[in-house]
């Protein structure tokens, strides 16, 4: 696939936003409940919840520019009875002004009853949102890469992560140690690493790749009668032509090649300032703005490097009747 | 009604002319026209095709078969392009036709994503996703006569390599040359259930050679003009 970048952008950014607040707003019903302690100051958790909302908004707003026709987004709320992307919408929606009120509980101090209460709708509908956005991807059975429960575990740990990674820089940046939270956030790095690997070692295995053969099913018919005595041929198949003389739709969406040193640069970006930076600033623990901000911008680069691979390696059965051999 | 195309892999010659006329009729059409085109007269020109057709060669030497592969919307039962459309533009009539309302997509690509046989194309210039209307506008047009009223990629057909009907009458043409053919769906292990059904080409035919047989007589300079003669004899005297 086409790495597309509005989609980039919009799934990493919204991601850590919403992995955020659901952190927040889980702590805060931990909190309400008493099974955590409150170390944090309230305003504190204001402006990371602010900045998490901010992450999600601008998420939102890029995932538009995508679209070829966006005088009719606002259709995207009508078909959420089949559709992820619709389902996406609605929830996004209701999460917005939900998730707004709520970060203004924290700025002018609401009754914390009633600010756990929201936290609730808060953390369901921040969750939703998540599952919905890499349902988009998982639901897509053309492209097997995308087609696996993987998918959504890796958004949902990933959200997590690097949400988390934004609470602990907001704390730190104000001369925290924030050690809870830090510990949180390097646990869940950790969980989420290891959700990326399992999700490579899936898609390396080619469990449930598609031949060239099968996309033309060649096994229906052109085999010669084994009665004249010749060794079964061979029943590969390779493309002659495929019918035009430069580039369409289908070969810029989805056929798409990736030079192999090229991949090697951008998975190492995606390891070493996905996951390592921020792991190794969680780890030293600086309290200082200028580490806080730098480990969030690592992250944010090496996340969107994880998922512009993520939109590269993926192989839609459209590249097979383009002479591909296998997905 | 399962209305859908037969297309026979054994005669289609790979002319072309389907695509050709697809976009004739179709980028006039009201359903979904025009399909634009992107720098047609230029180095790198593009544009939106309902129908493309593709060759691959199959098997291994001596027994290798070129098979010419035309490609348009399958119309599929299960189609899952109608399913992730978040707008709605994209939808499944009562006869089987599948088409996109270009009042109401918005250009979001994800029924392309969920096609697996490209069969959706993004037109840059309306910012719609166009695809195969199956001709809805022809093949219900009770002012066309009878003959008329099917696909132009079907009519244009040369080799009648493509044929149009409904699949739910077991009675209808393509029903029966399916049955009889074995005609097949592409990717069915996807599970979309896809109408339009695929002839496989019938096998190659194994020419048996013989090493001992003697090489055919070399052919004298006399003789070779001797037969063109004859050969110039045979047009002119027709």
């Amino acid at each position: 696939m086409n790495p597309a970048f509005s989609v980039l952008f919009f799934t990493v950014l919204s991601g850590a936003g919403l992995g955020a607040l659901a952190l927040i707003a889980l702590f805060d019903i931990g909190a309400a409940a008493g099974v955590v302690a409150v170390l944090m100051p309230p305003r504190l958790i204001a402006l990371a919840a602010t900045i998490a909302w901010l992450l999600v908004a601008a998420g939102l707003c890029s995932s538009a520019l995508h679209l070829a026709n966006p005088k009719n987004a606002w259709r995207a709320w009508s078909q959420w009875r089949t559709s992820w992307l619709s389902r996406e919408a609605v929830v996004s929606l209701a999460f917005m002004p939900a998730a707004a009120i709520y970060v203004a509980c924290w700025w002018w101090d609401a009754p914390p009853a009633a600010r756990a209460a929201l936290a609730v709708v808060v953390l369901l509908l921040a969750w939703t949102t998540l599952f919905c956005t890499a349902m988009i991807y998982a639901s897509l059975k053309p492209i097997r890469q995308w087609h696996t429960r993987r998918v959504p575990l890796n958004f949902l740990l990933l959200g997590h992560a690097s949400g988390a990674l934004v609470v602990v820089a907001v704390l730190r940046g104000h001369g925290l140690a924030a050690s809870h939270w830090a510990l949180l956030a390097m646990a869940l790095f950790v969980v989420a690493a290891i959700g990326k690997l399992e999700y490579w070692r899936y898609v390396r295995s080619g469990q449930r790749a598609v031949t060239l053969e099968q996309a033309l099913g060649v096994a229906h018919g052109v085999r010669p009668p084994a009665a004249a005595g010749t060794p079964p041929s061979i029943m590969a198949a390779r493309l002659l032509d495929a019918g035009h003389s430069r580039g369409t739709f289908l070969t810029r969406e989805f056929v798409n090649h990736v030079a192999a040193r090229r991949r090697m640069w951008v998975l190492a970006m995606a390891w070493g300032c996905g996951f390592l930076l921020p792991m190794i600033w969680l780890a030293v623990g600086l309290a200082l703005w200028q580490g806080a901000l730098l480990a969030c911008v690592a992250c944010a680069a090496g996340l969107l490097a994880e998922r512009w691979l993520f939109f590269a390696d993926a192989r839609h059965t459209v590249r097979l009747y383009h002479g591909e051999r296998t997905t | 009604m399962k209305l859908g195309l037969v297309i026979d892999l054994d005669t289609c010659v790979g002319c072309h002319a389907c695509a050709t006329a697809c976009k004739e009729w179709n980028g006039a059409s009201a359903i979904s026209g025009p399909l634009a085109d992107l720098e047609p007269y230029g180095a790198d020109p593009s544009g939106v095709w309902f129908n493309r057709v593709r060759h691959y060669e199959v098997g291994a030497f001596p027994a290798t078969k070129t098979i010419n592969f035309p490609m348009s919307c399958l119309h599929c039962e299960d189609a899952a392009c109608v399913t992730v459309c978040p707008t709605g533009a994209s939808y499944k009539r009562a006869d089987g036709i599948v088409l996109v309302d270009q009042d109401k997509c918005m250009g979001c690509n994800l029924c392309a994503w969920a096609c697996p046989y490209g069969a959706r194309e993004l037109d840059e210039v309306s910012g719609c996703m166009k695809k195969c209307t199956l001709c809805v506008d022809r093949v219900h047009d009770e002012r066309l006569p009878e003959e008329e009223r099917q696909p132009a990629c079907v009519l244009a057909c040369p080799t009648h390599a493509r044929h149009f009907g409904d699949f739910d009458d077991p009675q209808s043409k393509v029903s029966q040359l399916s049955a009889a053919r074995g005609g097949f769906g592409l990717l069915d292990e996807l599970g979309y259930k896809p109408v339009n059904r695929y002839l496989p080409p019938r096998a190659v035919p194994v020419v048996a050679m013989d090493p001992a047989a003697p090489a055919a007589a070399p052919i004298t300079p006399l003789a070779a003009l001797s037969r063109l003669m004859a050969r110039a004899r045979d047009a002119l005297s027709r």
